[in-house]
């Protein structure tokens, strides 16, 4: 039979098998790479529904959008502090000696097709990117997330977090406008605070005293190649952990610690989550066509004698900026040598304590609870009365400190004068994190003490006896308040029209709401 | 109870808190209006009289300028006519003899009125009177504020030139500069802009909108600034900014002008909405609250809410 | 088969299309379906109009208007797809240990403990060697590497430029006549034939203030470092180094931009507000004959922020 040719379709598609073209593929691919059981597991792959889930992927997805615009971004920009003659369209620079990183900004900005856009959605999706990772944060850590076996993953995080605000702040500062080179000032005067080695540091990233020639293109090389890697390198390890160790999820009705309850990877979570990457990406996208963001051709270029007023940093720095503007005067001077605490401490020691408080909390909390179990089940925030009203203390402190950064813009838009403004911050850093400890330890016990806290409210009928006595009754379920819920089943990898021949374990449950 | 009902509806509560904040920054941000009200607060003493201030010694302000700013002294004839003016707005404060000892400081109806507190006019220019006129900052609303604030101006400007006249003829020679001019042909931009963030941007910032500086003093925005009223700030000083004579040059001063009142006053925003000029900090809240705020919204509806 | 024994078998199952799992959310699929077909439809428009705008070099709000509500809505559909029109489970999976069992863990100890520590135990001289080779490597590899990122800092930090009998001019090399500046005028300075390198104008700017028509001592033992009234200080901040430009006329203060620290131009700028530790340092000043201004001297301490070696 061999010499009879194969010619119609049919024949062809029988010779590929119950699955046709996509089928052979697949088992091409097997042959030579055995992907056929990972694969099949990974398209079962759980992922918990609840919405707090998807905070990490408004990460993860501005991330990507970050690369993209960035990688346009890199085709125009030129990482040099060489002194050109600026001859573009925008007519108050015209003339003007400044360095080819600015100008090659201005002309990316005005005089490449669509490069506003791409320089615009690139700095959105950079504040996106840290507030998810804020946000995405503090879900974790109020629910105990981070709790075993997950230590490392939160600490990845962290590392993240900081990575994302280092690299944040060295885009911010590429430009070379008036308004980043105030920025870069700063911080090499905060370098230079460092006791013993913060000279030598100093000197060692700038190539000398400031302002130097070689600033701009070692942030450029940290900015677009080195830090991305190892960012690139700790999200794929955040997710490797994440897949390995499988999802937390919600205590609920059918939810143990020994099982995930979502929608399987395939193809239910790949379409939401394939499209919640579309709309991060529509979200920059308009905000980048329509909230124009630093605007450096308004802002000139840097020039060591050139200041304006009302600088502030990028919002994920703020709560430096505030702190290095409550800090006293406090300046330490003795044997012939200098400490700047005004400097060293606001700058360097608080954000190191915050960050190693945050690296050691999942230790201390075991410690401190000796809690050594695995958990997957997450807790409510208001079942750790402790824990949360803690978080919220050193939130409330931050969101202070961030506050006290805009002091001048506080006072010109509330009309106080600047140096009140400036105490009445100081005073409320100091008090916020135990006014936020206290409070929220309160309302968590409040929460806690509230009867079917989760439930829908039943009202109460209150009716007076004979004797005169008033008695609260609590009114009859409404049948309404009852519906019918599903018991998750594994993902089936067959549907079938046919009589019911293995049943799934499908039952039903009633849930009082 | 209530405690219970916010659980349910912290995630609604969110989502209006969100949108509401987002709204009423962007009506914030788009009405950034010119200060209107005064502080009601005497915090500052108005301060040391300016008729010690001297200009040039040869009588001319230009250093090195060639026309671009031409400054005419008002005409003597009008000092009658402004004597009426001055008598009925300014002598409560400044004096009958616009010495700085005020008129009625003995009346009881003008008790916050303190001799010492207001500036002696003789002599300062009558650049510097039709500056202080037509910005609307004097007559000033009430005896002693911080510092006076722009107003539409109670006198027109022939009236504000009637009594600059009067104010002339109270001295010898008229006081220096006169009122300016300035001719923005020909001007350049570039200069203008770097010479702005050399010497304005520190108080004023370099967008223009001005902000709040030491002892509740501020340095107003420059939005709605006509030309001539800048370079009147410039070369007098007005209040507690700096005066800038011979280390501005006529052509310099010309040059900021031209900037002020082109770019800052009208600047470019390719990029979409300005965001009031208020840089990262306005750029962060919308980024947080439209950005992470649309997007956790999002996923509220991509996810489940059990 | 038998090397496949020890591992989890693969699971098959089988759901009945009438299984309450597999239906839709939605409880109007078809409805849904043309919804989600609309959005795409207008997505598909907007991508063809943002194509349009960059063809004509529209401006840039349209080209990100139509790109982002492409997105948005293709975003939606793609969502409201998965979320209302696919099987609505819920679904299941199990949590396997992945923890190892006792004697597999004891295993792995044992050959990182016993045969790996074992051979290093028995020649301990040359594991100590390879160590300290190891270790001078990697500092000698250090030391070189960062000295070549930039210089010494010595005493660069210590020193401006001013010297005894430098003019005083402005950046754009003008020397000024004790006649040029009204009292009030401020004016950001350099040494002579500094005024055009950007690293001297950090570290030499110096503002320049006039604020009396007679000689001027802001402090004790600076009798004559203000001649007719003109001071001048260091304009960088000692608390972070941002240039203080922000000068106050009536309340005689130089504010610093950045963090607000405020300092008395007549007392010395000593700091009277705000986290600069320092007054800025003062420049003596003097007249040449013909009343140009020039420096008495070079500053007496080091200007700018604090750091270590600051003595």
């Amino acid at each position: 039979m061999s010499d009879v040719a194969i010619n119609t379709k049919r024949e062809k598609k029988a010779q590929l098998g119950r699955y046709g073209k996509v089928g052979h593929v697949l088992n091409e691919m097997d042959d030579r790479l055995g992907v056929a059981k990972g694969g099949k597991t990974f398209m079962d792959k759980i992922f918990p529904d609840h919405w707090s889930f998807m905070l990490g992927e408004i990460a993860l997805y501005s991330f990507v959008i970050l690369m993209l615009t960035g990688i346009f971004l890199t085709l125009y920009y030129v990482p040099s502090q060489a002194v050109v003659l600026y001859k573009g369209s925008y007519l108050p620079l015209h003339g003007l000696h400044v360095t080819e990183a600015y100008a090659s900004s201005i002309n990316l900005t005005f005089a490449v097709r669509g490069g506003l856009l791409m320089r615009q959605m690139h700095h959105w999706a950079c504040d996106i990117f840290v507030g998810s990772i804020v946000v995405h944060m503090c879900r974790v850590f109020f629910t105990g997330a981070f709790r075993k076996p997950r230590e490392l993953n939160w600490s990845i995080g962290l590392t993240l977090l900081t990575l994302a605000i280092v690299n944040g702040f060295l885009g911010y500062s590429l430009p070379d406008d008036l308004v980043s080179g105030t920025g870069i000032r700063i911080a090499y005067s905060i370098i230079l605070s460092i006791p013993v080695v913060g000279t030598h540091v100093a000197f060692w990233l700038f190539g000398g005293n400031f302002p130097g020639t070689v600033i701009i293109s070692r942030f450029y090389i940290l900015h677009v190649l080195i830090i991305p890697l190892v960012i690139l390198g700790l999200v794929g390890g955040h997710l490797g952990l994440l897949v390995r160790q499988k999802h937390t999820q919600f205590k609920g009705e059918g939810r143990t610690e020994k099982n995930v309850v979502g929608s399987p990877m395939f193809p239910i979570f790949m379409a939401k989550t394939t499209g919640f990457l579309l709309l991060v990406g529509g979200v920059t996208a308009l905000l980048g066509a329509f909230a124009q963001i630093n605007p450096i051709w308004q802002f000139g270029p840097y020039d060591p004698e050139k200041i304006s007023y009302a600088v502030q940093p990028d919002w994920y720095m703020g709560f430096l900026d505030g702190a290095l503007r409550i800090f006293p005067a406090w300046s330490f001077h003795s044997f012939g040598y200098t400490i700047p605490l005004e400097v060293t401490i606001p700058a360097v020691v608080f954000p190191g304590i915050v960050f190693t408080l945050g690296y050691l909390w999942p230790t201390l909390e075991r410690k401190y609870t000796k809690d050594n179990e695995l958990h997957n089940l997450l807790d409510f925030p208001r079942d750790r009365p402790k824990r949360t009203a803690a978080g919220a203390g050193i939130l409330s402190m931050l969101f202070m400190l961030f506050i006290a950064s805009s002091t001048d813009v506080i006072a010109n838009f509330m009309h106080i004068s600047l140096n009140e403004v400036l105490l009445i911050m100081r005073v409320l850093v100091i008090i916020s994190p135990f006014v936020g400890y206290i409070v929220t330890y309160y309302i968590c016990k409040e929460l806690q003490g509230v009867d079917g806290a989760s439930q829908r409210k039943t009202p109460n009928i209150v009716t007076r006896t004979a004797t005169g006595e008033y008695v609260a009754v609590a009114a009859p379920k409404n049948v309404n308040d009852q519906h019918v819920e599903l018991e998750a089943v594994p993902v089936p990898n067959y549907v079938t029209s046919d009589e019911v021949v293995e049943a799934t374990t499908s039952g039903v449950r009633t849930v009082e709401r | 109870m209530p405690l219970t009902a916010l659980k349910n509806r912290t995630a609604w509560m969110l989502v209006t808190m969100i949108l509401a904040s987002s709204f009423v920054f962007f009506i914030g941000a788009a009405g950034a209006s010119p200060k209107e009200s005064p502080y009601t607060t005497s915090r500052y003493n108005a301060g040391t009289p300016n008729s010690s201030i001297v200009v040039n010694k040869d009588g001319s302000i230009t250093a090195y300028g060639n026309g671009a700013i031409i400054y005419t002294l008002p005409k003597t004839s009008l000092a009658a006519l402004g004597q009426a003016l001055y008598a009925t707005n300014c002598a409560a404060c400044h004096g009958d003899k616009a010495n700085g000892v005020p008129a009625h400081s003995s009346d009881p109806r003008y008790a916050n009125v303190r001799a010492g507190n207001y500036p002696n006019l003789r002599g300062v220019g009558s650049a510097a009177v039709m500056f202080w006129i037509t910005s609307g900052r004097m007559p000033a609303a009430a005896g002693t504020n911080v510092q006076a604030v722009r107003r539409p101006p109670r006198l027109t400007y022939t009236q504000a030139l009637e009594v600059a006249a009067y104010i002339d003829s109270l001295t010898k020679t008229p006081g220096l500069p006169y009122v300016p001019n300035v001719n923005l042909k020909g001007g350049s931009l570039s200069t203008g802009a770097s010479l702005y963030a050399l010497n304005c941007a520190a108080c004023h910032t370099i967008t223009g909108d001005g902000d709040a500086l030491a002892s509740g003093t501020y340095a107003p925005s420059l939005r709605n600034v006509p030309a001539n009223q800048v370079v009147e700030a410039i070369r007098t000083g007005p209040g507690n900014m700096p005066r800038f004579t011979g280390n501005l040059s006529d052509r310099q001063v010309r040059d900021i002008v031209k900037y002020v009142t082109g770019y800052i006053q009208h600047p470019q925003n390719p990029g979409g909405l300005g965001l009031g000029g208020l840089g990262p900090v306005a750029e962060g809240f919308v980024g947080l609250a439209l950005g992470v705020g649309l997007l956790c919204l999002a996923a509220f509806w991509v996810g489940e809410r059990q | 088969m038998s090397e496949h024994e020890h591992r989890t078998p693969v699971v098959f199952s089988t759901a009945h299309e009438n299984d309450p799992h597999m239906q839709p959310a939605a409880n109007n699929p078809d409805g849904m379906e043309r919804r989600i077909a609309l959005l795409f439809v207008v997505a598909f428009l907007l991508i063809v109009a943002f194509g349009y705008c960059y063809w004509v070099n529209a401006k840039a709000w349209t080209l990100g208007a139509t790109m982002g509500g492409a997105l948005f809505l293709l975003g939606v559909g793609l969502v409201a797809w998965g979320k209302y029109l696919m099987p609505k489970g819920p679904f299941v999976e199990e949590r396997h240990d992945f923890a190892s069992s006792d004697e597999e863990r004891e295993a792995f100890a044992a050959t990182i403990v016993e045969r790996g520590g074992g051979v290093v135990k028995r020649r301990p001289v040359l594991g100590g060697l390879l160590g300290a080779g190891l270790g001078a490597f990697s500092i000698a590899a250090l030391f070189p590497l960062l000295g070549s990122l930039g210089p010494r800092p010595k005493d660069t930090l210590d020193k401006t430029d001013w010297k005894a009998g430098d003019y005083l001019v402005d950046i754009t090399g003008r020397r000024y006549n004790v006649n040029d500046m009204a009292i009030g005028s401020i004016l950001t300075v350099f040494p002579e034939g500094k005024n055009d390198d950007p690293q001297a104008q950090n570290q030499d700017q110096v503002v320049l203030i006039r604020i009396s028509d007679s000689d001027f001592t802001t402090q004790k033992g600076r009798e004559n470092w203000g001649p007719s009234g003109y001071v001048a200080y260091s304009k960088l901040c000692t608390h972070l180094g941002c240039p203080v430009g922000l000068y106050e006329k009536k309340l005689q203060m130089l504010v610093c931009p950045c963090h607000q620290s405020m300092f008395d131009v007549r007392n010395g700028a000593i700091p009277n507000f705000g986290p600069a530790p320092r007054p800025l340092p003062q420049l003596p000043l003097k007249l040449d004959a013909n009343g140009y201004i020039l420096a008495r001297d070079g500053f007496n301490q080091p200007v700018g922020p604090g750091y270590w070696e600051r003595k």
